[in-house]
């Protein structure tokens, strides 16, 4: 008989479960089984009574496992490791058995055999219960300093938003001079302020405080370590420097697509791209002149680089800055020459949000919008000096029209930048896009699969200044909330190495995708050692291991080979 | 293949009493018209906003047939003065083409 003292709790789910799975039955079922101290069913077992209830029994019978028969464990592990650890028992001897998405949900006509199901589902659950051990978090202490890679506008305002929570920032900057991008630009959208005037107001606040350290011509060469406690080496123009950093944050920008020889006679004088356009008229003043000839009539194609739907020679994605960035250049065009006629040629004009208000002004100062399909592009010719652009307006359905003009605005992708060696460094993950991978979009934003690693601005996506920032003060307060408390708590779920039939073969390594497992010696041999703080318990090393000498905790396969002895029925 | 005419936009599109920029297309105008004219008004307007000079000319019968019974701009969903753009048009035509 085991030793146990397991208490099993099934629940209604209000009926979610009990009007397709019959929840008595399976409490009947296997309140006789090996360990079981309490079986009961409950209407809702995470309800704040049916908790007390369980915290009760567990101090009264003196439990020490816990199975909780509901819902997904997404929902609900949290809240029931909580139960376990109110009522003194460690968190991690509690198993979730789900018989709600599993079994009753997915088996709504066949409530016999739902039942039957969820009683073989129920005993493994404590089959696996029987077989736990208390488990402890790892606790990392954190160091309060960050290191930003990349001094464009989000990076810097990250640095200067580190600093003013008392963490040290230290920004690491590929090219001679900071500001990026945003440096080179006359006026942005919204608020029509010029590029090099945020960043000079941002560097003389740089320059205010104690705690920021800039490199420029500096790149990463190594990192080790893990959240909270990363040592990284960076090479700052011939010089190599140590940092010891409690998390980095990745805003290394984007790159602006180039079009190929052709698309839209791009390599034309006069066809030019959106940031060529920008220059030219930020350094206007009362006419536009191109080559020595006054520009009258200038034509826009949107989506260039973009919405690419073969994905043959653009992206498949929309940029989604460069709708509002075309109309608000050619608002700043019409400030210089009211006399210019424009005409965006576009296929679906995006200005969202408050950027409605930049396309009102542009049709209200006479610009024309000619919407086109993707299969039938405009096309450019250029004749007498002047270009000829052909396209089929949708909106009259198909009427082909002719625009005589004497610039030609591409309005351009914004790409992925190239970072092979920082990315071998790092290991950041990539979306199909090509811009780094975030874990979540809208339920963690900021963060990546590294713990500690965090992306913002437009590394991560095309978006545009005032998001790049506003996401970089996300990845922030992120990082700050993992510094300022002062240590890190992880998930004691990870690889275990069983030092006696370990050989060190490597295959472990190899398959990590977290870079969590290294050769440490032993004794007289040398063995596989997992980095607590790194490796996220997915198991990936468990079957390469010819050994079998590594296991997860919580998932031992003595567990699992448990769970299929109680689910007989299935054999 | 039709040209634009740049000042024909200056003259019509962006003058205060034409003012077609809110129409979005939706066609109501067309089915309730009750004259049965398909051009009317949203292609027209079209034509106008895009500075087809040639094409809103073409139509000047067209533009003459409308009754201004304002059975569009009352049904009209974005609010669009149809039939002053009408008249507006008309008196572009007359001065323009006709030199009245």
């Amino acid at each position: 008989m085991s030793e146990r003292r397991i208490g099993v709790y099934i629940c209604h789910c209000g009926g979610n479960i009990s009007d397709f799975v019959e929840v008595e039955k399976v409490r009947d079922a296997i309140e006789n089984e090996e360990g079981v101290t309490v079986a009961k069913t409950t209407m809702f077992a995470c309800s704040d009574a049916a908790q007390q209830e369980m915290i009760n029994d567990i101090h009264e019978h003196k439990l020490d496992g816990l199975v909780v028969a509901s819902c997904s464990p997404t929902l609900h592990t949290f809240t029931f490791r909580g139960v376990a650890e109110r009522a003194g028992l460690n968190p991690y001897q509690y198993v979730q058995v789900n018989v709600r998405e599993q079994c009753s949900w997915a088996h709504t006509d066949l409530k016999e055999q739902a039942t039957e199901k969820a009683i073989y589902m129920v005993k493994a659950g404590i089959a696996k219960v029987r077989l736990t051990h208390p488990l402890k978090k790892t606790r990392i202490d954190t160091v309060p300093r960050t290191l930003v890679i990349g001094a464009g506008i989000s990076g810097l305002r990250a640095a200067i938003a580190h600093s003013d929570l008392g963490i040290s920032a230290f920004v690491i900057e590929k090219s001679d001079r900071i500001g990026g991008w945003v440096s080179e630009f006359g006026k942005m959208y919204p608020h029509n302020r010029l590029g090099s005037d945020l960043i000079t107001e941002l560097s003389e606040e740089i320059k205010k405080r104690e705690n920021i350290h800039i490199y420029t011509e500096a790149e990463i060469l190594t990192k080790s370590g893990s959240v909270g406690d990363f040592d990284v080496k960076i090479k700052v123009k011939n010089e190599e420097i140590s940092l010891n950093v409690g998390s980095i944050i990745v805003a290394t920008g984007f790159a602006s697509y180039q079009p190929y020889e052709g698309e839209y006679a791009y390599g034309t004088d006069g066809v030019l791209t959106l940031p060529d356009f920008k220059e030219l008229i930020d350094n206007s003043k009362g006419e536009i002149i191109y080559q020595g000839k006054p520009v009258k009539n200038v034509t826009y194609i949107y989506c260039v680089g973009s919405r690419d739907s073969s994905g043959e020679k653009g992206h498949t994605y929309c940029s989604r800055y460069c709708c509002n960035a075309a109309i608000h250049a050619s608002l700043i065009a019409n400030d210089v020459s009211s006399e210019l006629n424009q005409f965006h040629i576009y296929r679906d004009i995006r200005t969202y949000g408050k950027y409605e208000l930049l396309y009102r002004e542009a049709l209200q100062k006479g610009a024309v919008f000619i919407k086109f399909d993707e299969a039938s592009p405009p096309r450019v010719e250029k004749s007498n000096g002047r270009f000829n652009v052909q396209v089929k307006d949708v909106l009259t359905f198909g009427e082909e029209i002719e625009i005589e003009s004497d610039l030609v605005v591409l309005v351009t992708a914004m790409e992925p930048r190239e970072n092979k060696a920082m990315n071998d460094v790092l290991k950041l993950p990539v979306s199909l896009d090509g811009f780094f991978k975030e874990i979540h979009p809208k339920l963690r934003p900021v963060e990546t699969v590294i713990d500690g690693v965090l992306i913002a601005g437009t590394s991560q996506a095309p978006r545009n200044s005032a998001e790049s920032v506003a996401m970089s003060l996300a990845a922030t307060s992120k990082s700050a909330s993992l510094l300022m408390k002062g240590y890190v708590e992880l998930e004691p779920l990870i690889a275990m190495v069983n030092e006696d039939t370990c050989v060190w073969c490597g295959k472990c390594s190899e398959a990590c995708p977290y870079s969590a497992i290294e050769k440490i010696s032993s004794g007289e041999k040398e063995i596989a050692a997992i980095n607590t703080a790194q490796c996220k318990g997915c198991g990936c090393c468990v079957p390469v291991c010819p050994e079998n000498a590594l296991t997860i905790k919580g998932y031992t396969d003595e567990q699992i080979r448990a769970m299929i002895d109680a689910m007989e029925v299935l054999l | 293949m039709t040209k634009v005419n740049p000042d024909f936009i200056k003259k019509v599109a962006t003058s205060e009493e034409f003012n077609a920029t809110a129409c979005i297309n939706c066609g109501v105008c067309t089915a309730v018209c009750p004259m049965d004219v398909e051009l009317l008004p949203r292609k027209l307007f079209r034509y106008a906003l895009l500075g087809l000079e040639g094409k809103v000319l073409e139509n000047t019968n067209v533009i003459y047939q409308c009754l201004l019974c304002k059975m569009c701009e009352e049904n009209c969903t974005a609010d669009v003065h149809i039939a002053e753009n009408v008249r507006f048009l008309r008196s572009y035509i007359s001065k323009e083409v006709f030199k009245l």
